[in-house]
């Protein structure tokens, strides 16, 4: 029978075939917003922009770092009496860790081309993607990120609770790690503290020449002398003391102040007409000298504690340690008790300063209280 | 010749204890299962538009459910009533008479009728009425700039200016305030890799891509937290990218937007150029 | 058409047994590989079972061998990997080599007539093709950073060298590359096989369905395996050579290309991949409901029809993975559309599948079982997508467990239901030995119940909002009062897990100890069970003609028998016999 019409497989093709078509352009029709070329701020001159193609992810040679001291290796030597043998007043390690420097007078740690290796690539594998692929904070995920990745390129840690003059040690750095730090993408990792350890090591090698850890007149040093809470019991006279401890020893030249000017003065002793500026209850920016981002030095609010996420300071002890240790870098001293020196401030009260912060954390911070307590201290 | 009942009484039997199997299952797991309330749902939606979801599931559930009782009755019944038996024969029937083939297109035709016509119908309104249709700026609505990244939430609120890129931008980490009773349109991306901006408990998900800014909106109703999810695999940190969503009363609003606009002022650092990264609003 | 050449068969070792072109020793060979990396991926779910219901805690036995520097739990970056090669290993390297490599090269021959393949040596080599695409997977994870991590969705650029660095994910690639070869190789074998290599007689209509099934998958395969190998190639490419088919240019990173063009490739292939697991299995249920209800498979053509629709609508619903990545209004309705449509065929299946037992005279041995579960089972998986498929509620229920107890039920359970079902009932042919029945059915239940339990716990789960991909619920705030439920999940894969090896005990133990199979166990009328157990090395002495179709039981015109072989006619129907009940033209003498 001749075909009269035109065949049903040619109209069904086309048929699909102009569906296709406007499928495709239905899938093209959100050009703007898939387009960021204009709405984006242009890309940084960040050197990281292209993933590259190679990441170095052996070490080969061993690195000499500054070790946590005399007094460890003799206890380490103590311990393991079949490692070290002594040579006139020093230790010698069989295996080749601690070895002794004549002129120095000191002991490096030799770190192992394997251990730096395993924590070359833990590095990579879970931190690269903030602190970069050589651990100097340019991460792909640091661009605009404030407070910007650490760079392990200086060797300033804010929240290591060892006192700044010190570099941190590894337990201390581990715990961080662990903790991680609040209100920030550096969350609390589930990476194993043997794997970390590794990490760390392979950290300290990124010290750059002669300073940091290759640096030998850097000590490593102990989070901050932790005593007993004195206010167990006693927490409303502990909020009471560090609320005027707080404003006595003007800790709203960079954090909020929480009291009202008369306040203020009773607590600082001084003539009772003295003012204030009115940004008093407001953080104050302030240059922060352990992070530089192409070359400028960043400015981190200090924490108003009814508002920001304090970075490690989850309960009293952890605020004790904070205040005591300082934060380096960061303009917030080491108030506490650091080997012989005299701190600042006594232990009892930095306690009562501790118990003063959470307390301002657990009734103000996120809460609709807030509101009422901050407009009566800025009553004029 | 066994009686009926007899016949259908030991596969029925067979069939009873399997069911009670299946729950007495349970009872070992109970065991483990951990203390303080369990629950086996999501919680109740608190916004405008998610009760739509909620009701379209349980519509579909419920369709789902008498079609597959359906079939597992027809499979039951076989399997009771045809056992291979001596002296009975199968029908032998190809089943493929002009009477069976209008009668499978019959089936298959009020099949797709009830079951995906229906859900069809219900869902291309709601899509119609809330999921494609994002509330404009003159429908007071507060504009929100998602940045995803490896592994947290970045969010901007443009300030009482609602324009982005200005000192008084609310730039925060992991924590979103949003009025209650207006609608939230966020715009996101990513830096990075592909997330996705899940809220279960608005009934909303988008990706954010890298490279492209996708739209999703809501309308919270009830005051109050709630978790922000990352639902497209990030990388190992994946389960740990959460968010808070705070939902402010309306008559706290402005008094913490204002609060919030004069903090951002307050620490604004005009020479940090690199912290910038807002971008220009498109409707 | 192939003549009566019968091939010498071949006398040394690496020819027999190693090398061969023999499309049954290819098909033992694709079968042991099958299983053994089915059990390899199903302990990898195992292990991630213990993982979301023992956050943190050591595995047991293998923990302190695999992580001893995590004291013997999965750490996170372990965990990605394990859920990205347990997808991986399951898809291409269990049910594929199983269902397609298996059964095709083992059936496909025998059941149309022919003595083997038409292209035997390229059957050889799409054998060795998948070994060494499993080499290149199973040597990825031994380096420096491990195997891949990106799911095996591999979407970028979390696949990139942005998100992922080091060389897992590119020998990922090149090792579904490389399995995605050998499944083109063999569906071009398939298809031409078929197409040529029938014996007189054989009409397309007196094929048995499992022919049909695996033809379409292999035509599904020949046209959508190069989309993969096409995205596969552009990964490599980005990641080796620095070039940026999958990276954007956005504020942080300065490429000119576009992570979603990838997510298009892969679904355009991974929607008809779904269809090209579940096809066989389909094809294989058709024969065995009929074969074990002594009647035949009711709407042959309907049903085949039906096929055809879902193999040839499968390219055109597969936006609906993509339903939350920012697509326009239009292109998500048009995919929920067509995925809505796609459902009619899977239904009429359903129908005919029920229709064929309906007044049969069932015979419940363990294939028959394994055939009826994959009713159930598909049945649950299927319905389930409709809630998928309708754009508001996945928006919600995507990426949660819902999805994987929706794939898991339909491409998992019943497809591996399938695979079951024809290891079973194609054991005797294969080995010469019988299975054993009352393990087989102890198979069977120790089986459905705890998946059942496993898989629909998952869809609890999922519209509670658990999301997928997850190494610790617990962590989230959110989530903690559901994980009561991945307890429960875990407790019941932890059975499912310990019932397959009574499987395996069974297939190993009959293998060698097995009891001998006669010519046609089974009493079915495909011209395999006209062979002797194993078949000779040339199948048939001569190539036999067809007389009838594959499902002509119970015809009133037989006498002392419910069965008929095809190379019989068809007896005459006896007076009085209605006429509607017969066969349909083109199957008839």
């Amino acid at each position: 029978m001749p075909r009269t019409r035109p065949p049903r497989t040619l109209a069904l093709g086309l048929t699909l075939l102009l569906a296709a078509a406007a499928a495709a352009q239905e899938h093209g029709a959100e050009p703007q917003t898939a387009e960021p070329a204009t709405e984006h701020p242009a890309p940084t001159a960040s050197p990281h922009l292209r993933a590259p193609r190679h990441v170095p992810l052996d070490i080969t040679e061993p690195v000499k770092v500054v070790s946590p001291g005399e007094a460890f290796v003799e206890a380490l030597a103590a311990a393991n009496p079949g490692r070290f043998s002594q040579v006139d007043e020093h230790w010698v390690d069989a295996r080749g860790e601690y070895v002794w420097d004549e002129d120095e007078e000191l002991y490096w740690q030799w770190l192992s081309a394997e251990q730096l290796t395993r924590g070359r690539r833990d590095f990579v594998q879970f931190c690269s993607s903030c602190h970069g692929l050589d651990g100097d904070g340019y991460g792909r995920s640091a661009q605009h990120l404030r407070p910007p990745p650490r760079s392990f390129h200086q060797s300033t840690f804010k929240f290591t609770k060892v006192p700044s003059a010190f570099l941190p040690n590894d337990d201390a750095l581990i715990r961080l790690v662990r903790h991680g730090l609040d209100g920030t993408p550096m969350l609390p990792w589930d990476v194993s503290e043997e794997r970390l350890r590794d990490v760390v090591q392979y950290l300290k090698t990124l010290s750059p020449e002669d300073s940091g850890w290759r640096d030998p007149t850097n000590e490593i040093g102990e989070v901050v002398a932790t005593t007993p809470d004195p206010w167990v019991g006693k927490e409303q006279e502990a909020i009471e003391k560090g609320k005027a401890s707080y404003h006595k020893n003007q800790c709203y030249s960079c954090h909020p102040g929480y009291a009202t000017p008369a306040e203020i003065n009773t607590f600082r002793g001084v003539p009772a007409e003295t003012t204030y500026g009115a940004d008093l209850t407001y953080s104050k920016l302030k240059r922060d000298s352990s992070f530089a981002v192409q070359g400028y030095q960043v400015s981190i609010p200090a924490p108003d504690f009814t508002w920001n996420t304090i970075r490690y300071g989850r309960d009293t002890m952890e605020v004790f340690q904070t205040i005591a240790a300082g934060i380096g870098g960061a303009g917030m001293p080491t108030w506490g008790v650091v080997g012989d020196q005299k701190g600042a401030v006594p232990d009892e009260e930095i306690w009562a300063l501790a118990h003063y912060v959470r307390w301002l954390i657990d009734t103000y911070k996120d809460r609709p209280e807030r509101e009422a307590f901050m407009a009566g201290l800025r009553a004029p | 010749m066994t009686s009926t009942t007899s016949r259908i009484a030991k596969p029925g039997a067979l069939a009873a204890s399997v069911a009670l199997a299946l729950l007495a299952l349970q009872a070992p797991a109970a065991a483990f299962m951990q203390e303080g309330p369990d629950r086996w749902g999501p919680n109740p939606n608190a916004s405008a538009n998610g009760g739509r979801v909620d009701t379209l599931f349980w519509v579909i559930t419920a369709l789902v459910s008498v079609s597959f009782l359906i079939v597992l009755l027809m499979l039951l019944v076989t399997v009771l009533r045809d056992r291979a038996r001596p002296g009975v024969k199968a029908r032998y029937d190809h089943g493929s008479s002009l009477h069976d083939k209008r009668f499978t297109a019959g089936v298959s035709v009020a099949v797709f009728l009830l079951l995906d016509a229906s859900v069809l119908w219900i869902t291309m309104h709601d899509l119609r009425e809330t999921v494609w249709n994002i509330p404009t700026g003159t429908q007071n609505v507060l504009r929100v700039e998602v940045l995803a990244q490896q592994w947290a939430w970045n969010f901007r609120l443009p300030g009482a200016d609602n324009e982005f890129g200005t000192p008084d931008d609310i730039v925060t980490i992991n924590h979103l305030h949003v009025p209650q009773g207006r609608p939230v349109v966020v715009h996101g991306s990513s830096k990075d890799v592909i997330h996705s901006f899940f809220v279960p408990d608005m009934r909303i998900k988008r990706d954010v891509n890298p490279g492209a800014i996708n739209k999703v909106w809501f309308q919270a109703e009830k005051p109050g937290d709630y978790e922000i999810l990352c639902a497209e695999l990030c990388g190992f940190a994946h389960y740990q990218m959460h968010g808070t969503l705070t939902v402010v009363p309306p008559d706290r609003w402005d008094a913490w937007q204002a609060e919030a606009s004069h903090i951002a002022q307050a620490t604004y650092d005009e020479n940090d150029t690199e912290a910038r990264w807002a971008w220009d609003w498109k409707e | 058409m192939s003549g009566d050449h019968i091939h010498p068969a071949p006398t040394s070792f690496l020819r027999k047994h190693v090398f061969s072109t023999d499309h049954k020793v290819i098909a033992r060979q694709f079968m042991w590989l099958g299983l053994i990396w089915l059990l390899i991926g199903g302990g990898m779910a195992m292990i991630i079972r213990w993982q979301l219901a023992n956050p943190g805690l050591p595995v047991p036995l293998l923990g302190h061998l695999l992580w001893p520097r995590n004291g013997g739990a999965v750490p996170p970056d372990s965990y990605n990997t394990l859920f990205t090669m347990h997808g991986t290993i399951m898809i291409f390297l269990g049910l594929t080599p199983l269902l397609i490599g298996a059964f095709g090269n083992f059936c496909i021959p025998l059941m149309i007539g022919a003595r083997d393949m038409i292209f035997p040596t390229l059957n050889m080599l799409s054998f060795w093709t998948v070994v060494l695409g499993a080499g290149v997977a199973f040597a990825s994870l031994f380096v420096p950073l491990g195997a891949a991590e990106g799911g095996w969705t591999a979407y970028p650029t979390l696949s990139s060298t942005i998100g992922t660095p080091g060389s897992g994910e590119t020998m990922w690639a090149i090792a579904v590359f490389l399995i995605g070869a050998s499944s083109i190789m063999g569906g071009i074998n398939y298809i031409t096989t078929v197409i040529r290599l029938r014996a007189p007689g054989m009409t397309y209509t007196r094929l048995p369905m499992t022919v049909w099934g695996l033809v379409l998958t292999a035509a599904l395969n020949v046209l959508f395996l190069p989309v993969i190998g096409s995205a596969m190639i552009l990964m490599v490419l980005d990641r080796v050579f620095g070039t940026t088919f999958y990276v954007p240019a956005s504020m942080t990173q300065g490429g000119a290309g576009d992570p979603i063009l990838y997510q298009h490739l892969f679904w355009l292939f991974g929607h008809p991949e779904v269809y090209i697991l579940i096809l066989p299995a389909w094809g294989i249920v058709v024969d065995l409901l009929s074969f074990f209800s002594r009647k035949p498979a009711f709407g042959y053509k309907v049903t085949l029809g039906a096929l055809v629709t879902v193999t040839v609508l499968s390219a055109v619903v597969y936006g609906h993975h993509m339903f939350t990545t920012g697509m326009t209004a239009m292109l998500g309705e048009s995919f929920m559309l067509l995925t809505m449509i796609i459902s009619v065929p899977g239904e009429i299946l359903f129908f005919n599948w029920l229709h064929t037992l309906w007044r049969g005279s069932l015979r419940l041995t363990t294939p028959m079982l394994f055939a009826m579960g994959v009713i159930f089972v598909f049945g649950l998986g299927g319905l389930t997508g409709i809630y998928l498929a309708t754009i508001s509620t996945d928006i919600f229920l995507h990426d949660t467990y819902f999805v994987v107890g929706h794939f898991h039920l339909t491409m998992a359970a019943s497809s591996l239901f399938g695979a079951f079902a024809g290891t079973y009932f194609w054991f005797p042919k294969l080995f010469g030995r019988m299975m054993s029945e009352k393990l087989g059915k102890l198979h069977f239940w120790a089986t459905i119940i705890p998946l059942t339990i496993v898989f629909c716990t998952m869809f609890i789960s999922g519209w509670a909002g658990m999301p997928r991909r997850y190494y610790d619920h617990t962590d989230s705030a959110y989530l903690r009062p559901l994980q009561h439920l991945n307890v429960l999940t875990s407790v019941a894969a932890f059975v499912l897990g310990a019932a397959q090896l009574i499987f395996a005990f069974n297939f190993i133990k009959s293998r060698w100890w097995g009891a001998k199979a006669a010519m046609n166990p089974w009493q079915v009328g495909t011209l395999e069970w006209t062979l002797s157990s194993p078949p000779p090395h040339h199948n048939f002495d001569t190539i036999p003609v067809v007389l009838s179709g594959p499902h002509e039981f119970s015809h009133p015109g037989l006498k002392d028998r419910d069965w008929l072989p095809q190379t019989e006619a068809a007896p005459a129907l006896p007076p009085g016999a209605a006429a509607p009940h017969a066969a349909p033209a083109g199957t008839r003498a």
